[in-house]
């Protein structure tokens, strides 16, 4: 009897397509190893009169992941364990991996590799940055940018029942494409009013962040807010180049945000 | 820390490296050192935010867009009708020494920012400011003197 159940089950069709599609994806043996060259920009603060310089290194690309944070991440545990950079979430949430990879600046876990073999990529760390090591820049002055716009929520009442700051639906939709953001610092990067003047120009990263909080239907500071962008610096150093909007690898606009910004303190 | 990092790390070239290898591309304008790493005190610190001017801040952007946009139908006019207006035409060309001098002011903040360059970044500003002088003197010149104006000019050119 059993017997007879099990030819049935095996005989059914839905059973021997699922046996052929396991067959099918079962790896194949690639005949040829698929070798990519990467290029990547080396420094080391322990020997700094040494001069930086572009190491090369070779990829199998049939046995590394699809991303750049694979290739990366392969040649650290394969091949030389002193490559230095920041990663964590591999997924694109956290903003570490923020590098300049074929001329763009993105995040290595989101963007693929070049499957050409004939050319190589070449990977730097965040233009005009400081380098701490490696790919590895200084964020500390970007971090301290944004800590100056007070990027928290200020109030001077309390809510009524006590409890909650409500926000009604469309004032919270005001906020998509704004909170979004990572601070992987790309867009700051990218943008050359940021690498001529980063000293006093916020950026577009900490830009969009300070436009967040100044549409924030629930926060109350919006005066001192706008007061603190009031100066040749901070915000019109701004020149509407875009680099920012075309390069953030999260898809948001800043560009657009500090429109909005020109735009609210046109008539004051 | 990592500021801290930073200096210790200028030092440690300085002592390797000769000094005017480093300042060669500084050799030409003496200019103001900045702090390692762009930091200000400690990693926790945020940055300064400067003292708040509207003048220099919202007023003037916005005059500069009101500048550019006025210029759009100033300059069409003499294009449409093939002739000038003297009252139109004078109010053209010192809004474009106008908007010319905004654009120029914009490039010497941007390249010779004051933080970096000190007094060269007022010469540059002072060499602007004479220039634009200048040219205005000269446009007076050619609307007291020409005939059509600067779009005269530019009419008499484009058949030449």
């Amino acid at each position: 009897m059993y017997k007879s159940q099990l030819v049935s089950i095996l005989s059914k069709p839905s059973f021997q397509n699922c046996f052929k599609r396991g067959l099918a994806t079962s790896h194949p043996v690639p005949t040829q190893p698929k070798l990519k060259t990467f290029k990547i920009y080396r420094w080391n603060p322990d020997t700094p009169d040494v001069k930086p310089k572009m190491q090369e290194y070779q990829i199998d690309l049939n046995k590394c992941g699809p991303m750049v944070l694979d290739a990366i991440l392969k040649i650290k545990n394969e091949q030389d364990a002193t490559l230095t950079f920041r990663r964590s979430c591999r997924e694109g949430i956290c903003g570490s991996c923020a590098m300049n990879i074929g001329g763009r600046n993105t995040l290595a876990c989101l963007c693929k590799i070049d499957q050409d073999t004939t050319k190589e990529t070449k990977l730097y760390p965040l233009p005009h940055m400081f380098v701490v090591r490696d790919l590895v820049p200084d964020l500390t002055h970007f971090y301290q940018q944004y800590k100056s716009i007070q990027p928290y929520l200020q109030r001077d009442s309390v809510p009524e029942d006590g409890k909650e700051n409500l926000q009604s639906i469309e004032d919270r939709k005001k906020l998509d494409g704004l909170y979004e953001c990572i601070l992987c610092a790309c867009c700051s990067t990218s943008c050359p009013s940021y690498w001529w003047n980063q000293q006093q120009y916020l950026g577009p990263a900490v830009l969009m962040q300070a436009y967040r909080w100044l549409i924030d239907s629930r926060d109350q500071a919006s005066a001192v807010r706008k007061e603190m962008l009031q100066n040749s610096m901070s915000l019109y150093r701004c020149h509407t180049i875009m680099n920012c909007s075309r390069t953030c690898p999260k898809g948001l606009n800043p560009g657009r945000a500090i429109a909005e910004i020109k735009k609210q303190l046109a008539f004051e | 820390m990592v500021g801290l990092r930073s200096f210790q790390l200028n030092s440690a070239i300085s002592k390797k490296t000769p000094l005017f290898l480093l300042q060669s591309k500084r050799n030409f304008i003496k200019t103001i050192p900045q702090p390692p790493g762009y930091v200000v005190g400690g990693v926790n610190d945020a940055t300064a935010v400067p003292d708040s001017d509207k003048v220099h801040g919202s007023r003037h952007w916005t005059s500069e867009r009101l500048v550019s946009a006025a210029l759009i139908p100033l300059s069409a006019v003499p294009l449409v009708t093939g002739s000038s207006f003297g009252f139109v035409d004078s109010i053209l060309s010192s809004l474009l020494i106008l908007h010319c001098h905004i654009g120029f002011q914009s490039c010497i903040i941007d390249y010779i920012p004051l933080r970096v360059y000190g007094v060269w970044h007022h010469y540059a500003m002072y060499l602007l400011t004479f220039g634009s002088l200048v040219s205005a003197y000269g446009v007076y010149q050619i609307e007291k003197k020409e005939e059509g104006g600067v779009s005269g000019i530019v009419k008499k050119l484009a058949k030449a």
